[in-house]
């Protein structure tokens, strides 16, 4: 039994239009047993309605899954939009395939964490407890 | 274009409220207090519909769909969609939302995924309170939705206007219909998935079920994804909710007070496991050494009947 604390809600989003969302139900899975609550959007989300799902639900982290390589462009307008809205508090991370070369400017734009093939979920759930806001 | 911050204002700020509701306390208390205020000031009177019937019976879909014809109709529509934390790790996997189109610029629509937490039940402590913070909020017609559907699963007809049970094309036959349990308590039963085949007959073998019985409930047929028979259903839920004025708060209100009850006890029942309390206590009655009677005063701190 986890200890009596509030648990970290992460939200999970497909933002964009690949259709590849193993990876993401693996980690949304992988969380739950870590003892996170973990909202699941679906597929091909845009970044507005993610937006407006991480406010509704009141998550501490919002993780991308993206394989389009459209994370040049979505992730920073997905931080852009999270932070117009208010929720500058809440941490955004990223999976999938997101070359080395990109990451620079991903988390300059405010990505906090990239996690690429091969991370565990044990990684992932590590660095969200380091790092996602306190209540 | 992107949504606009002051568009979601009013939705963080009961994202947020729900949230402390979440943690029970003083603060939970005040916040609930001044919501019931509003409420009565500008006489808010939501109708709350409960749904509830087993995995897969189309909860989500059945709400969504719902929530559609009512907002196209111009009412205020929210989801709470209540799932089960794991007793393992704590942990909950939400999809709800999955099978809910989103609106982003829509502020006539909310939608929240609650986990069941500490609770051991399959109604979140907090549905009630989540509920009140809602109806406060605007909301003039709010779906809870939950897991389950176990037989002695009533926690969400104490909290509900209108109790709908979703039933899939399988669902069960006159025998299961006549049972004791939830479908006593449920004003509407719908059979979902109109469209597959069995449908009908699920339909047939639940009327001459239910028909046996007084105060039986409604029945409805439908397919949340083709989108049959929802605005009916639609309808239905109204006529049965109608008239129900103040009474709908005040039983959110006795919802709550038991869910507070409900949660204290289960607490004092994991710190007396965890502590091992009670296996102390189940040993000591084994041998003699204490008395069944007084054990649960002794334990939880629940006064006992004198004759019990």
């Amino acid at each position: 039994m986890a200890e009596h604390t509030t648990p970290i809600r992460v939200l999970i989003a497909k933002p964009g239009l690949d259709g590849h969302d193993r990876g993401a139900k693996v980690l949304a899975r992988g969380l739950r047993d870590e003892g996170f609550e973990v909202i699941y959007t679906g597929l091909r989300r845009t970044v507005d309605a993610i937006v407006a799902a991480a406010i509704e639900e009141d998550v501490d982290v919002v993780g991308c899954s993206i394989l389009s390589g459209a994370h040049a462009t979505l992730l920073p307008k997905l931080v852009a939009s999270l932070r117009a809205s208010g929720a500058s508090d809440v941490l955004v991370v990223a999976g999938g395939i997101i070359p080395e070369a990109d990451r620079p400017e991903l988390e300059e734009a405010g990505i906090s964490g990239i996690f690429g093939p091969g991370t565990t979920i044990a990684e992932v759930a590590t660095f969200l407890r380091a790092n996602a806001r306190r209540r | 274009m992107p949504v606009d911050a002051k568009h979601l204002a009013a939705r963080r700020e009961l994202a947020q409220g729900i949230s402390a509701v979440e943690r029970p306390g003083p603060a939970a208390n005040q916040r609930i207090q001044q919501a019931l205020a509003a409420s009565a000031a500008d006489a808010r009177n939501a109708l709350v519909v409960g749904l509830t019937g087993a995995p897969g019976a189309g909860k989500s879909s059945l709400a969504a769909a719902l929530a559609d014809v009512a907002r196209a109709a111009g009412r205020r529509v929210a989801i709470l969609a209540i799932d089960p934390s794991s007793h393992e790790s704590g942990g909950a996997l939400l999809g709800d939302r999955v099978r809910i189109d989103e609106h982003p610029d829509d502020d006539g629509r909310f939608t929240r995924s609650i986990a069941t937490r500490g609770s051991g039940r399959s109604l979140a402590h907090v549905a009630a309170a989540a509920t009140i913070l809602v109806e406060a909020a605007g909301f003039d017609l709010i779906f809870v939705e939950t897991v389950g559907a176990g037989q002695a699963e009533i926690g969400i007809a104490r909290l509900a206007d209108v109790l709908l049970v979703v039933e899939g094309p399988e669902g069960g036959d006159e025998v299961q219909a006549m049972k004791a349990g939830i479908l006593e308590v449920a004003d509407i039963v719908a059979v979902n998935k109109s469209d597959r085949p069995g449908a009908q007959a699920a339909f047939d073998r639940l009327r001459s079920g239910l028909a046996l019985g007084a105060g039986a409930p409604q029945l409805a047929l439908v397919s949340a994804t083709a989108g049959a028979g929802i605005s009916e259903l639609l309808a239905t839920i109204d006529e049965v909710g109608v008239g129900r004025g103040v009474r709908g708060r005040i039983r959110r209100v006795e919802a709550h007070l038991v869910a507070a009850a409900e949660s204290h006890v289960d607490a004092q029942v994991r710190e007396a496991t965890a502590s091992g309390a009670l296996t102390t206590r189940a040993e000591q009655i084994v041998t003699g050494a204490q008395p069944l009677t007084g054990s649960i005063t002794a334990l939880f701190g629940i006064s006992e009947s004198p004759d019990a």
